[in-house]
C-alpha cells in the first residue's frame, strides 16, 4: 500500500515537472523592453572620452551629435527625433560593463558600440547576449564584426591588407614594391600575407624585409630595400619613422613609404621632423581630414564650425557616417518602428537591411568622386566595402 | 643580396656590440662580476646625447661621457663595492637589480615614450657602394679603441696592475696595489665605452627610450662569452661575429625573424663545444 502510494506522489512530481518544462518552453523568457518610456529614439556609444585616447572618443561624440543634429533639423526618422546618448569606458575594457549597461538599460535602441577595439571586444560579448545590433566607427580588429549583428564602418584590420593591394593594382602599376614588416606582430604579418595575395601578378614577388622585437638597427632591412620605388609598411609609427631616418641618403630619395593606419599620428612624432626626408610618406584610410572638396570637406566644415576647438580625425567621420547609415537603413526597411521599439527589434530591422544585396548607403568616408559621396555596402559577416583613399601625410619632397 | 654592403654592415653593427662587450670583458676580467647594468649605462648615455643634442652633438658626445662615467662610479661605489668579497651569486643578482632599478627610474622620471633626434652624416660613394660616414666613423672608431685599450692595457702602469688584479687579486694587493683604486678604473673606462657605444647606437637609431640599451647590451655579452670573457681581442672576435650573423639573417627574408634565435644558439653552441669561448684562457684551478 505505502509503496504504491509513493509510486503515485513519484509520477505526480515528475508529471508537474514535466508540465512545467513544457509551460516555461511555451513561454519565452521575454526581454525587457527598456526603450518603453522613451519620447526619441536614443543612438548610444561607448568611448575614451577621458584618458589617452580622449581625442578619438570625443571627435565620435562630436561628429554623432553633428549628425543627429542634422537628421533632427531635417525632421527626424519619420518624424521622430533622436538623442544622442555616450559613456566613457576610457579605452578600458574593464569599463565596459558599466558603460554598456548604462547604454542599453537606460533605453539605447541604436548603438555605435565602441570606438576602440579592446574595449569593443567585451562590447560584442554583452551585445550578442542581448541580441542587439552594433554599427562600430572604428573599432578595427578583426574579432568585432560578426554575422550576428556586429558591424563596421572601418576597415578590419587585415582588411587593410586587401584594400592596400587594390589600390597598388590601380595606382601604382610596373613599380618595384618592397615590404617592410615586423614579423613578431600578428596585426603587421596578417596585412601583409593579404596585401602580397591581393598583389597583381604583374608586380611580380616584392621585396620582403622583417623585423622582430625592438630591433632598431634597420641596416640589413634599408640594404634589401633600396632599390625600391614604393615600400609598403603595415607597422607603427614608432619603427616606421625610425626605418625613415635610418634609410635617408640609402634608400631611393623618390620612394614612397606606403603604410596602414599604424601610420596615424607619424607627423606627430617626437624628435622626427618628417620634413628632413624627402620621400612621400602615405597611408590607406577611410577619411582624408585636409580634404578641401567634396562631401568629406563639407563634413570638416561643418564640424570645424560646431567644435572649433575639438579633435579632427577620421574616427569623427565614421561616427558620423554610422548614424546616417543606421538612419539610412531605417528609412529604406520599409518596416514600422517608433521611439519606443526595443532595442532587439531595431536589430531584427537593421541586420536585415545590412545584410541584403541591395544597401549601398553614400557617406563621406571612403572614395567620393567630385562631389558624389561614397559607395558604402556591408559583407554577410558585419565588415565593410569601399574604395579606401589615400592620405598624404607628406608629399615628396627635393633635396 | 650585396655582398660588399652585408659586409659592410656586418662589420658596423660589430664594432658596436665589440665596444659594449669590451665593457663587459674588462669588468669582468678584472672586478670578476657580470656587470648586467651595463646596457643601461648605455641608455643613460644615449637619453644624455638626446638631452644635449640640440646644443651641439659635439656636446652630447662629451656630456654623455661624463654622465655616463658619473653613474658608473656611483653604481660601484653604492652598490658593488659593499659586496666585494660576497658571493658571486649575490654580485650577479644585484647587478641585475641595478640594471632594473635604471630602467625603471627612466621609466618613471623621463617616461615610456622613445625620445628621438634626426641625425643625417650623409654618405660617401666607393665604386657602385654606398657606405655612410657613421659606419665608416663606427668601424674605425671601433677598431681604435681596441687597439688603444690593448696598447693601454699592456704599456701603462695602471694597465698592467689590472692584468696583475685580474690574475690574482690577493697577490696583486701584497705587492702594493690598490685593488679597489684599479676595480674603479676599470668600471670608469667600461662606463666610457658604453658612453661611446652609446653615441653609435644613438646616432644610428636615432630615438631612445627606457629599454634602449637591453637588448644590445644582451647581444654584446653573448658577443663577449662567445670570444671568451675576459680577453680583448676576444671581445671584438665576439662582436663582429655576431654583427655579421645579424648583417646575413637580416638580408634573407626568411629567416630574418629568427635572428635573435640563432645568435644565442650560437652563444650556446660555443659555451657546450669550448666554454671558454674562441680566444679565452683556460684556467688551472689552484690546489
Amino acid at each position: 500500500m505505502r509503496k504504491t502510494l509513493t509510486r503515485i506522489i513519484c509520477l505526480v512530481v515528475v508529471a508537474i515537472m514535466a508540465l512545467g518544462c513544457l509551460v516555461s518552453c511555451n513561454t519565452p523568457d521575454e526581454a525587457v523592453n527598456y526603450a518603453e518610456n522613451n519620447t526619441t529614439i536614443k543612438v548610444g556609444v561607448s568611448g575614451p572620452l577621458t584618458g589617452g585616447a580622449a581625442m578619438y572618443g570625443i571627435a565620435v561624440k562630436n561628429s554623432a551629435q553633428l549628425a543627429i543634429d542634422e537628421i533632427n533639423a531635417a525632421g527626424g526618422v519619420n518624424g521622430i527625433m533622436l538623442e544622442l546618448v555616450a559613456a566613457d569606458d576610457k579605452h578600458e575594457p574593464t569599463q565596459v560593463s558599466t558603460t554598456y549597461t548604462t547604454l542599453y538599460e537606460g533605453g539605447c535602441q541604436l548603438f555605435l558600440g565602441t570606438v576602440t577595439t579592446g574595449p569593443g571586444i567585451q562590447f560584442k560579448d554583452y551585445a550578442l547576449e542581448d541580441g542587439i545590433f552594433y554599427l562600430t566607427p572604428s573599432a578595427s580588429g578583426d574579432d568585432i564584426p560578426s554575422a550576428d549583428g556586429g558591424f563596421q564602418m572601418c576597415f578590419t584590420d587585415s582588411n587593410q591588407g586587401t584594400a592596400s593591394a587594390t589600390y597598388f593594382n590601380t595606382n601604382y602599376k610596373g613599380k618595384k614594391v618592397g615590404i617592410f614588416y615586423k614579423a613578431d606582430d600578428d596585426y603587421s604579418v596578417g596585412i601583409k600575407n593579404n596585401f602580397v595575395k591581393g598583389l597583381d601578378a604583374s608586380f611580380g614577388t616584392p621585396v620582403e624585409a622583417s623585423f622582430t622585437g625592438d630591433t632598431a638597427m634597420f641596416d640589413s632591412q634599408i640594404a634589401t630595400l633600396k632599390d625600391c620605388e614604393i615600400i609598403f609598411m603595415p607597422i607603427y609609427y614608432t619603427p616606421a619613422s625610425q626605418f625613415m631616418k635610418q634609410g635617408s641618403g640609402t634608400i631611393k630619395s623618390d620612394a614612397i613609404y606606403f603604410g596602414c593606419d599604424g601610420f596615424d599620428g607619424i607627423d606627430a612624432v617626437a624628435g622626427f621632423d618628417i620634413k628632413s626626408i624627402t620621400q612621400e610618406v602615405s597611408y590607406l584610410s577611410h577619411f582624408d581630414s585636409t580634404s578641401t572638396s567634396g562631401p568629406a570637406a563639407d563634413y570638416i566644415a561643418a564640424y570645424k564650425a560646431k567644435y572649433p576647438d575639438q579633435p579632427l580625425n577620421q574616427f569623427g567621420a565614421a561616427a558620423y557616417d554610422c548614424v546616417y547609415a543606421m538612419v539610412d537603413a531605417l528609412n529604406k526597411s520599409g518596416k514600422e518602428f517608433s521611439a519606443t521599439t526595443s532595442a532587439q527589434d531595431y536589430a531584427t530591422i537593421l541586420k536585415e537591411v545590412f545584410t541584403s544585396d541591395t544597401f549601398v548607403f553614400n557617406g563621406v568616408t571612403g572614395e567620393c568622386v567630385g562631389d558624389q559621396k561614397s559607395t558604402i555596402t556591408w559583407n554577410d559577416d558585419g565588415t565593410v566595402n569601399k574604395i579606401a583613399v589615400k592620405y598624404v601625410v607628406k608629399e615628396a619632397s627635393a633635396n | 643580396m650585396d655582398f660588399i654592403t652585408m659586409i659592410i654592415n656586418g662589420l658596423s653593427i660589430g664594432g658596436t656590440y665589440a665596444i659594449i662587450a669590451l665593457g663587459y670583458t674588462m669588468v669582468y676580467g678584472i672586478a670578476k662580476m657580470l656587470n648586467f647594468a651595463h646596457g643601461d649605462i648605455i641608455m643613460v648615455g644615449g637619453y644624455t646625447i638626446v638631452l644635449f643634442f640640440p646644443i651641439s652633438p659635439v656636446v652630447g658626445i662629451i656630456a654623455s661621457v661624463i654622465f655616463c662615467v658619473i653613474v658608473g662610479i656611483v653604481v660601484e661605489k653604492s652598490a658593488y663595492k659593499p659586496l666585494r668579497g660576497a658571493s658571486p651569486l649575490a654580485v650577479l643578482i644585484t647587478a641585475i637589480g641595478v640594471s632594473k632599478l635604471l630602467q625603471s627610474a627612466a621609466q618613471i622620471f623621463i617616461g615610456s615614450e622613445s625620445k628621438g633626434i634626426t641625425v643625417n652624416l650623409g654618405e660617401i660613394k666607393m665604386g657602385s657602394v654606398k657606405i655612410s660616414v657613421l659606419t665608416l666613423i663606427t668601424i674605425l672608431c671601433s677598431i681604435a679603441v681596441m687597439v688603444a685599450l690593448t696598447l693601454f692595457v699592456k704599456y701603462t702602469k695602471t694597465g698592467r696592475a689590472m692584468i696583475a688584479v685580474s690574475e690574482d687579486r690577493g697577490a696583486a694587493q701584497l705587492m702594493g696595489i690598490n685593488v679597489n683604486f684599479i676595480i674603479m678604473i676599470t668600471f670608469i673606462i667600461g662606463s666610457a665605452l658604453a658612453a661611446v657605444a652609446s653615441v653609435f647606437l644613438v646616432f644610428k637609431i636615432q630615438d631612445v627610450g627606457p629599454i634602449f640599451g637591453a637588448m644590445p647590451g644582451i647581444k654584446a655579452f653573448a658577443a663577449a662569452v662567445i670570444g671568451g670573457i675576459g680577453s680583448i681581442p676576444g671581445a671584438m672576435v665576439g662582436g663582429v661575429v655576431l654583427g655579421f650573423i645579424e648583417a646575413v639573417c637580416g638580408m634573407i627574408p626568411p629567416i630574418t625573424p629568427y635572428t635573435d634565435a640563432i645568435e644565442f644558439a650560437i652563444l650556446i653552441i660555443v659555451l657546450l663545444v669550448k666554454p671558454t669561448g674562441f680566444l679565452g684562457k683556460k684556467r688551472r684551478e689552484k690546489v
